[in-house]
């Protein structure tokens, strides 16, 4: 069964199609990649799932529940996580807190439990603790922990918006242009990363204009353009494809 | 003596009012100038329940409490359900609606005011006690807030004031966060107000309209917004400076405008030089006080 099961999904601003009866999987363990030209859909598909804005019509199902409906705190508490194309870190955090408020599940954040049980809240905090450590390690930012986010290079602020994004023990992990503007270490970083996410059985969905990105980490790809999935298969083949590709550079 | 008690009690209350509006439009972020409203209800609820229905003052003044915070949600969550801008128009409504209530109903004493207030104490018990309890009740309600804002709570109150829209793509219930947020702030006003009323059994309208709205702004402002200490700071300075000008013996005349012009020129003087206000608090959310300290420049 799909982790992610989106069906017939349109919708549209003021006449402008962004999303145009996109059907579209995701299974538990497979990285799929979305490759499209700009204004394709791609980023309005995510915040479709997401829950940013509604569709027009359509559905969308986590794990079989429906999403209709569900606002965006509502569906990361099912198991749904993202990153952001500008990255929208908490700049009044340090890189350990931008983790922190991160968990699925945030006791802190209710100050009925806060005031009664807040041993609870104590313990949660240590688990979550142990946890954000545990994802700084595995992303490289360990020496970083305690400076504020916005003082990081780019690259380094990229892994931050995954690492948050890995807090939440998703079910399904959506990255919008993880590796746009990043170099070195981190770009092998951010591979081995999502690598290991999926492997642990997370339906990964990854949109990236980086070509050699896509075809050394998806298992398969997509190819979107104008609010449509015009293809779906090996990535090296939509790559082949010359109907594709004069779709992508334009002529 | 009863002079500088009157005056260390208006500072304590003061003090958990200016604390208390710091966690809402400081720590919270939520954009709101009512916050004498919650005050007001406390302290004629309070009032009204004790001398006219016989609830003994500490029921009272717990229940004077509870219908702050249940008028502040009644404010807050419709309007916080539809944006944040909302709740500025919806309180100030409030406010100025709740008010002419107060001035023109028959059982909260009309314009004139509510009287007979029943005293906290009994005339055998010294001053001091009531004193001492409000500038405990002031320090608590001081580091109260301290420890909401720099524990998980505070954390997420920071993550949302930078980026709601990622905050709630975490999980994170951002709607929940601000009434929660309003809700408390707006009842520590209402127990500030409760130990108003049976102090200086006295309530009247005017004492909680728009210009108090601005004097516990000022407090905050001037004080240090998002620092426990800043509004404490504030409400000393800005209860006891105009106290100390009536013994300049001017005529009452200038004596008004006087304190009007003080607060404005106050407010005006640190926009320009020191917009941080007297306690500055750190650019970056600590757990800890030493953090906070770190990065002060």
């Amino acid at each position: 069964m799909p982790v992610l099961e989106i069906a017939q999904l349109n919708k549209s601003f003021d006449g402008i199609i962004v999303a145009d009866g996109i059907d579209l999987t995701l299974e538990a363990g497979r990285i799929v990649g979305l490759i499209g030209p700009n204004g394709a859909g791609k980023t309005s598909l995510f915040n479709l799932v997401s829950g940013i804005f509604p569709p027009d019509s359509g559905s969308i199902t986590l794990d079989g529940q429906s999403l209709k409906g569900r606002k965006p705190y509502e569906r990361a508490r099912l198991g749904l996580s993202r990153t952001w194309q500008n990255l929208r870190l908490f700049p009044s955090l340090t890189v350990l807190d931008n983790l922190l408020v991160a968990p699925r599940h945030y006791a802190g954040e209710s100050l009925l439990r806060l005031m009664f049980t807040p041993g609870s809240v104590r313990a949660a905090e240590k688990n979550d603790r142990r946890k954000a450590l545990d994802v700084l390690e595995r992303t490289g930012l360990a020496a970083v922990a305690q400076r504020p986010a916005s003082d990081l290079t780019f690259g380094q602020q990229k892994l931050v918006g995954v690492a948050r994004a890995l807090m939440n023990d998703c079910r399904c992990l959506l990255l919008d242009e993880p590796m746009a503007g990043v170099e070195g270490q981190a770009y092998q970083t951010i591979q081995k990363v999502v690598r290991d996410i999926a492997a642990s059985g997370v339906a990964v969905c990854v949109v990236e204009h980086n070509v050699a990105f896509i075809r050394d980490l998806c298992d398969e790809g997509v190819f979107m353009f104008a609010g449509k999935v015009l293809a779906r298969g090996a990535v090296g083949d939509l790559i082949a494809d010359p109907r594709l590709t004069e779709l992508y550079f334009g002529t | 003596m009863e002079y500088v008690y009157a005056v260390v009690i208006l500072i304590g209350l003061y003090i958990v009012l200016a604390a208390s509006f710091n966690l809402i439009i400081g720590y919270g972020g939520l954009i709101s100038i009512a916050h004498p409203i919650f005050y007001a209800i406390g302290a004629y609820a309070s009032a009204i329940l004790s001398r006219d229905y016989g609830f003994p003052i500490p029921l009272a003044m717990l229940a004077g409490t509870l219908i702050a915070l249940v008028a502040s949600i009644m404010v807050a969550l419709p309007s916080l359900r539809v944006s944040g801008d909302y709740l500025l128009i919806a309180s100030i409504g409030f406010q100025l609606g709740l008010i002419e209530v107060f001035k023109n109903a028959s059982w909260t004493g009309g314009a004139g005011g509510f009287t007979n207030i029943p005293a906290a104490l009994s005339a055998s018990v010294p001053r001091e006690v009531y004193v001492a309890i409000v500038v405990v009740v002031a320090a608590l309600a001081a580091l109260l807030v301290r420890a909401i804002a720099h524990g998980p709570y505070g954390r997420a109150m920071a993550a949302m004031r930078d980026d709601e829209v990622a905050f709630s793509a975490l999980g994170r219930n951002a709607v929940a966060m601000k009434v929660g947020t309003f809700a408390l702030g707006s009842a520590l006003a209402g127990f500030a107000g409760a130990f108003y009323a049976h102090y200086f059994r006295f309530v009247a309208p005017e004492q909680f309209d728009i210009l108090q709205s601005s004097v516990v702004l000022t407090m905050v402002v001037v004080g240090g917004i998002r620092s426990t200490w800043g509004p404490v700071v504030g409400a000393v300075l800005l209860q006891a400076l105009p106290q100390a000008i009536t013994f300049l013996n001017l005529p009452p005349a200038v004596l008004g405008p006087l304190q009007g012009l003080l607060f404005t020129g106050l407010v005006l003087v640190f926009m320009f030089v020191r917009p941080q206000g007297l306690v500055s608090a750190g650019e970056v959310w600590s757990a800890t006080r030493k953090g906070s300290e770190h990065a002060r420049s």
